[in-house]
């Protein structure tokens, strides 16, 4: 029976610690979640608007009605003739990337941290790793994984509960009652979900490879030592 | 060239710097251990014997001194050699036990072997049903006795089928009855061939080794072999003059 059990590879590793850290994954999946949730919505709703409004006063007008402020955000963008200006575009387009960038940083600082303290109360297993003969290489491999996986749940959670989320809001924001017309259906592209993905994993990664970083150069015998 | 023995410590000196001052850890510490034998270093707390094994097993350099393995000087090798050599030749067995507390039994055994492409499962299992603990195997360490998570930690240091098992005060944390047990495995080891050398300051550990060794303040004060079939092979090699 016992070799039927999966394999123990260091995916099952990082489950196995994230599980047993609940508190603490459980705060960086969150804060990485409603982030990259933000970050869905947000552009969805953008993307939306770019495909959809066509840029008439009284659209704009019952916009202001269910988003109050939305008519000056737009004026910005010159919301003037049938189509969006180019400029309009990249102007909603970089609006996008500032707040996301803003947001995204926010929540990997506090991975950074929350991972910075975790690590050094990891320092004894990191010890163990390397006395049971793990390279370095390997022990951050054991926890870039980590990273990988902490990024993949907080991505897939964000995109799974998120969606619904986005699509309830754009039932709200559709006008069935005077015109009968769309405002803004979001537009989720599946080349943006591809592009948060790579890039929620590449960040987890090289976030947790920052935290560790500092901590794999030390002595194993002092990793090991009890109580300092 | 003639038979070295399997552990050959000649002349070590570990100092260890603590703020502007330096504690010497280790004095010229010289030691001859034979392949099969079983050797308890004893002596008071803060005498050398973690930082001798720490040595011995590679997971240390001293600062002057050799220390040589399996004919390699293991005191020349670098981090990551010394990491690959430990891994291959030693299993350590810690005071504190040292398993990975999110980890079961199981998962704690199959450490070691992880990166490999082969992952004998089945051998984990075994070893652990060896150490007495085949219910064990989905236990976290937080579950588990002290006598239970030492039992888990032999068998992790068994996995990899090392010639040689260092354990620093195995017994430390467990209480006599249970202590008795794993002497008696540790002896079962040593009668299946492998190299055993115990820090302890726990007599009935002691009593049980081929081989008992006195160490007081990094230097060895005693040397007694008390062995029946006489082997003598314990040379206490006083001082450092000693010809290569
Ligand atoms: N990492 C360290 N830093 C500073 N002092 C140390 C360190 N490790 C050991 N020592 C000191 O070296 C001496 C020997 O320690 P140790 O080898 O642990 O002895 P034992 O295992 O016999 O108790 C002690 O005085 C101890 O305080
Ligand atoms: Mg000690």
């Amino acid at each position: 029976m016992s070799d039927r059990r999966p394999s123990f590879n260091s995916a099952t590793y990082a489950l196995s610690h994230l599980r047993h850290d609940l508190f603490r994954s459980t705060t960086i999946v969150i804060t990485l979640g409603l982030t990259i949730a933000f970050i869905l919505l947000t552009s969805s709703l953008l993307f939306g608007l770019v495909n959809e409004i066509s840029g008439t006063d009284e659209k704009a007008s019952i916009l202001e009605g269910r988003i109050p402020g939305s008519l000056s955000m737009f004026e910005e963008f010159r919301l003037t003739g049938n189509e969006l200006s180019e400029d309009s575009k990249s102007a909603l387009v970089n609006y996008l990337l500032v707040t996301s960038t803003i947001v995204f940083a926010v929540a990997l600082f506090i991975m950074f941290n929350t991972m910075s303290i975790a690590v050094q109360e990891r320092r004894s297993e990191i010890g163990v790793l390397r006395s049971v003969g793990f390279s370095s290489k390997e022990v951050m491999k054991i926890f870039l994984t980590e990273g990988a996986v902490i990024g993949t749940i907080s991505f897939l959670g964000a995109l799974f509960l998120g969606t619904p989320f986005i699509v309830n809001l754009a039932a709200y924001l559709i006008d069935r009652g005077e015109s009968g017309i769309f405002f803004v259906q979001p537009v989720i592209p599946l080349q943006l979900v591809v592009i948060i993905g790579a890039l929620t994993i590449t960040l987890t990664v090289s976030t947790t490879y920052l935290a560790i970083r500092k901590n794999l150069g030390v002595d194993p015998v002092e990793m090991l030592r009890p109580s300092g | 060239m003639p038979d070295r023995p399997l552990i050959e410590t000649v002349d070590l000196v570990k100092t260890y710097r603590v703020g502007s001052s330096t504690v010497k850890a280790l004095d010229h510490f010289s030691i001859d251990i034979e392949e099969g034998e079983m050797v308890a270093i004893m002596g008071p707390s803060g005498s050398g014997k973690t930082s001798l094994l720490n040595l011995i097993g590679a997971l240390d350099r001293p600062d002057s001194g050799t220390v040589r393995v399996k004919n390699v000087e293991i005191d020349r090798l670098g981090e990551e050699q010394r990491a690959r050599f430990r891994k291959h030749n030693i299993g350590f067995i810690f005071q504190f036990f040292n398993l990975i507390p999110s980890l079961t039994a199981i998962e704690n055994v199959l450490v070691p072997i992880m990166f490999e492409k082969e992952k004998p499962t089945r051998k984990a299992a075994d070893l652990l049903e060896r150490v007495g603990l085949g219910d064990r195997f989905d236990h976290l360490p937080g579950m588990l006795s002290g006598g239970e998570r030492q039992r888990v930690a032999i068998a992790r240091a068994l996995i990899n089928d090392p010639l040689i098992i260092l354990a620093d005060e195995p017994t430390g944390n467990i209480d006599s009855e249970t202590a008795r047990e794993i002497v008696s495995l540790f002896k079962e080891l040593n009668d299946e061939g492998k190299t055993l050398v115990l820090a302890t300051h726990d007599r009935l550990v002691a009593g049980r080794a081929k081989v008992m060794v006195k160490i007081r303040d990094g230097r060895m004060v005693r040397g007694k072999a008390h062995s029946r079939d006489g082997m003598m092979s314990l040379s206490p090699k006083e001082g450092g003059g000693r010809e290569k």
